[in-house]
């Protein structure tokens, strides 16, 4: 186990330093000049240079890589050019907000998908299971976004029961900020929960039909019990696979969904200043947020070797 | 394994091929639709999108001359949703069809040329799949600026890591056949056996993924758009006709109604078809998913 | 068979196995008594495994059983799935034919046993682990005290298989189902696993079910055999008798398609036989004897009518059944 845990570090720090590389080089060599971005079309070659200095753009790109991320390590994500305000700082502030939402959302979601899946998985062929598959198939087809306003709609607008938008902090009023999370919570928990009841069901489906179920019932288990907790045990490896692939599109759909109920998270700020071309703002955040999917990865991995031993000795 | 274990499996499958029917059926009638309607929106269509009309503003669904009514400017819902589907053809067809090439070169390469090419291939595909989608997005219209190409781009280099997995595994599969042996025997070179045996071998996975991409593109698209970093005026997006309704006139219209429906249906549709496909082209497959 | 006045370790009669399409198992009737050994031959697709799997009430989705199976002073076909359970792996347990996928991959096989001898005697985690490497050691297997943590992938095919044995004896089980025990493993190892499954069920006095297409395995280990086609026993009888005479046209005909030193020529000349034709599909059985399409002795008769086990005063379900020498002479 410790040659595996060794080997995923090795494979997670790989990562983080590649997908560094790929960021840093999209932004400069799709971008061109940073400064001239920033600045805009009426700048002066003066001003621009002036800007260019001040944060060591005219350094080569090398150097400006090599001082981005000995920064980085140090906690400094670099500052906005025009607020002057510290990534970090910005940053932390809609931590709390993005990161509630979004593990709630896929909380939720695993919580819908584990035990729907699993009954549609066992009503296979019968209508009750194909009602279900039809289901999550729609679900599939909802854009989150979609179906954020269509809560907002119901739960919002006609019921009148929650905000349909808008922000209260936590040291504010807890209760608040509950409130205004339910409803985005809800609209990326069904979503992911469709997605993920297509993947459960197709787990324990496969699982169930394994001689290793069928020996559980051999030996004393009912039906239910030899699914629960034989094939469950080892349903559990492809769901967590699948959950981890699925972080990525969480992150996607956590920006969207913030965006929909108007709240100050991580994703508005970003979009922030897309449309203002802070650009140093935008790599330093978004290279945040891919460390911090390629470190969930690495505890998928690493759980992935916790709960299988074949895995585990394979390394 | 004998027949009689096999034997319980005839029963479910006969159900089985008339559910995949269905979903084949239902797949490709909602595709056609889509298609002809973003085809009939370059020679016809009920009024210009993109021109505002004040004194038309805001007209109900059921309206003469505008069957679903108006927006908040007085354009035409219909020649809007008309003129989105078309938009969603283009990106999401666009990015899949790009990132199936690159998927498959990458992929193929992958598989056949040897132990170094997977590795490396194959870790920077985990790599990039670890990138969310969306962020890319944001990187590439905070440095490119937003709009069609860069959407493209974007859902490019989303999808081209998924595309490589798939192709690859796909590509194994079939060089560890027994004809691919004896193909090699009989002295044929590398690039021949991939030419002529394993990509039509692999054709059925590579129509299949195109279609969930494609339909996967298109919620993407939307999903840009609606955050106002994908394709901008005068192209026209289902994403953004839902953010400009919920911009200019509240959530509960029925202006944030009509492009949802067609995201869902046309998303639908696809992945139906895709499902519908890979019963037919793949049975193998099927387990697997 | 003798009556006898224990009751038998199982008796199955007119048993039906269906999933409202095929019908799998058309009407097999026989008994095993206290202590026991029956084998079950046939062709893939005759139906011997889907027998198997009813008897143990763990049949695919969607199959059905009709008749009666009565074990343990119950009749199975009438018991839910929680009684069915109890029995399970306690009365009544089997071994199957690949220990590699039968075995639960993420847990220790030590637990694998110990939480079968938990379950049913309810002893606590210290005494059935215990049992479970005196149970190891009495399967020959080397340093039980290690093997009990191993996963099912670190050890061998052979072991593997002594593993499920011992999960199928851990209870001391009236009857023992073995579904072609040895198909899966290493020919070099398949005689060591028969010889430790024939000591271990002798010992323990249970009764056993011996399902396989290998009729030496038959011939050394059992004292009746059933032969089963299309879903029916067509011949049933001790082992010396139905071997050396068999009645049936297919029990003669898988004798002698058995490879043995008599019908192998040294010059290459094989006198191998092999039954002309395929098993039937189970949806589109001819009508009659269902073997009547590749039998050598088959008239009108046979493809109008089925005949029965008896019909004739054999113990075969024949209408021109193969006389013995004897019976040629009398004539």
């Amino acid at each position: 186990m410790a040659i595996y845990a060794l080997r995923k570090l090795a494979f997670f720090l790989g990562a983080v330093f590649v997908a560094s590389l790929a960021i840093f080089i999209l932004i400069r060599a799709a971008g061109g000049n940073v400064a001239a971005i920033v600045l805009g079309k009426d700048a002066t070659a003066e001003a621009i240079n002036a800007l260019a200095h001040a944060y060591g753009l005219d350094q080569p790109l090398p150097v400006q890589y090599f001082n981005w991320i000995t920064n980085m390590l140090q906690g400094d994500l670099g500052q906005s050019f025009r607020t002057k305000e510290s990534v970090a700082d910005l940053v932390t502030a809609r931590l709390s907000v993005s990161v509630p939402l979004a593990l709630s959302g896929l909380l939720l979601g695993l919580i819908i998908a584990i035990p729907v899946g699993t009954y549609a998985a066992r009503n296979v062929g019968k209508p009750s299971g194909a009602v279900l598959a039809l289901i999550s198939q729609i679900g599939i087809a909802v854009p989150v976004f979609w179906a954020g306003i269509l809560l907002s709609v119901l739960f919002g607008v006609k019921l009148g029961w929650l905000p349909t938008g808008g922000w209260v902090d936590w040291r504010e009023s807890p209760i608040g900020a509950i409130r205004s999370l339910v409803l985005p919570v809800l609209s990326l928990g069904l979503i992911m929960a469709a997605v993920l009841i297509r993947y459960v069901r197709s787990a324990v489906l496969d699982v169930m039909n394994q001689d290793y179920v069928r020996t559980a019932r051999a030996v004393g288990m009912t039906r239910t019990q030899a699914l629960l907790s034989v094939g469950l045990r080892n349903a559990a490896l492809p769901i967590v696979t699948i959950v981890g692939l699925q972080i990525a599109e969480l992150i996607g759909g956590t920006v969207i969904i913030e965006m929909v109920f108007s709240l100050p998270g991580l994703s508005r700020m970003i979009l922030a200043n897309v449309a203002a071309r802070e650009v140093i703002v935008v790599q330093s955040t978004v290279m945040l947020i891919i460390i911090f999917v390629i470190f969930v990865n690495f505890v998928v991995d690493l759980l992935y070797g916790v709960l299988d031993p074949r895995v585990r000795n394979a390394a | 394994m004998n027949t009689t274990t096999t034997a319980p499996t005839v029963a479910p499958r006969r159900r089985r091929r008339l559910e995949l029917n269905a979903s084949l059926v239902v797949g490709v009638a909602l595709t056609i639709g889509f298609l002809v309607i973003a085809i009939v929106s370059f020679f016809w269509l009920p009024s210009n999108p993109n021109i505002p009309n004040i004194k038309n503003r805001m007209l109900p669904p059921g309206t003469v001359d505008h069957w679903l009514g108006t927006d908040g400017l007085g354009r035409d819902i219909i020649a809007q949703l008309m003129v989105g589907a078309r938009t969603s053809i283009l990106v999401g067809a666009g990015g899949a069809t790009i990132s199936l090439i690159l998927g498959t070169i990458a992929g193929l390469v992958a598989a056949a040329y040897g132990k170094i090419a997977d590795e490396t291939i194959s870790r920077g595909a985990d790599i990039m799949l670890s990138i969310p989608g969306m962020v890319t997005a944001l990187v590439l219209a905070a440095t490119m600026g937003s709009g069609a190409l860069t959407t493209i781009f974007a859902l490019t280099a989303f999808f081209t890591p998924s595309f490589t997995r798939v192709i690859r595994s796909a590509a194994m599969s079939v060089l560890q056949e027994d004809f691919i042996t004896s193909a090699k025997l009989y002295g044929r070179g590398k690039l021949f056996i991939l030419a002529r045996h394993v990509i039509p071998n692999i054709a059925g996975v590579m129509i299949v993924q195109f279609t969930l991409y494609f339909a996967a593109g298109i919620l993407t698209e939307a999903g840009l758009s609606y955050l106002g970093v994908g394709v901008t005026r005068p192209s026209i997006s289902w994403g953004m006709m839902l953010n400009e309704a919920q911009q200019t006139v509240g959530i509960s219209s029925p202006l944030a109604m009509w492009p949802g429906l067609a995201i869902v249906i046309v998303v639908l549709g696809l992945n139906l078809l895709g499902d519908g496909l890979r019963d037919v082209l793949d049975p193998k497959l099927k387990r697997r998913s | 068979m003798t009556t006898s006045a224990k009751p038998h370790a199982i008796e199955v009669n007119n048993l039906v196995v269906s999933n409202g399409d095929v019908t799998a198992v058309r009407g097999v009737s026989f008994t095993i008594p206290q202590g026991g050994r029956m084998g079950l031959v046939g062709e893939s697709g005759s139906g011997k495994s889907m027998t198997a799997l009813a008897l143990m009430g763990l049949l695919p989705m969607g199959w059905n059983t009709h008749g009666n199976i009565l074990h343990d002073g119950v009749d199975l076909v009438t018991q839910s799935d929680k009684a069915l359970s109890s029995r399970r792996g306690r009365t009544l347990s089997m071994v199957f034919q690949d220990p590699l996928s039968s075995l639960n991959p993420v847990r220790r096989v030590g637990d694998q046993i110990s939480s079968v001898i938990r379950r049913h005697t309810g002893a606590d985690r210290k005494v059935a682990e215990a049992q479970t490497i005196e149970l190891i050691k009495q399967m020959n297997l080397p340093r039980p005290e290690q093997l009990v943590r191993a996963y099912p992938h670190e050890i061998s095919g052979g072991q593997r298989q002594r593993i499920m044995i011992a999960m199928a004896l851990a209870c001391y089980p009236q009857l023992i189902i073995a579904d072609e025990p040895t198909t899966a493993l290493d020919v070099t190892v398949q005689k060591q696993v028969l010889r430790l499954l024939n000591g271990a069920v002798r010992d323990r006095g249970s009764a056993l079910l011996m399902i396989t297409h290998d009729l030496p395995i038959i011939a050394a280990m059992c004292d009746t055999v059933a032969v089963m086609y299309a879903g029916r026993i067509v011949e049933i009888g001790p082992v010396q008798e139905v071997f050396r005479n068999p009645r049936h046209h297919y029990t003669r005909g898988l004798l002698d398609s058995q490879p043995t030193m008599d019908n192998i020529a040294l010059d290459g000349s094989s006198r191998l036989v092999s039954i002309p034709g395929m098993v039937p599909p189970l949806h589109s059985l001819p009508t009659g004897c269902a073997f009547n399409p590749r039998c050598p002795a088959a008239t009108d008769k046979c493809r109008e009518t089925m005949p029965e086990l008896g019909s004739n005063g054999v113990s075969a379900a024949c209408w021109h059944p193969i006389q013995t020498a004897g019976e040629v002479a009398a004539q």
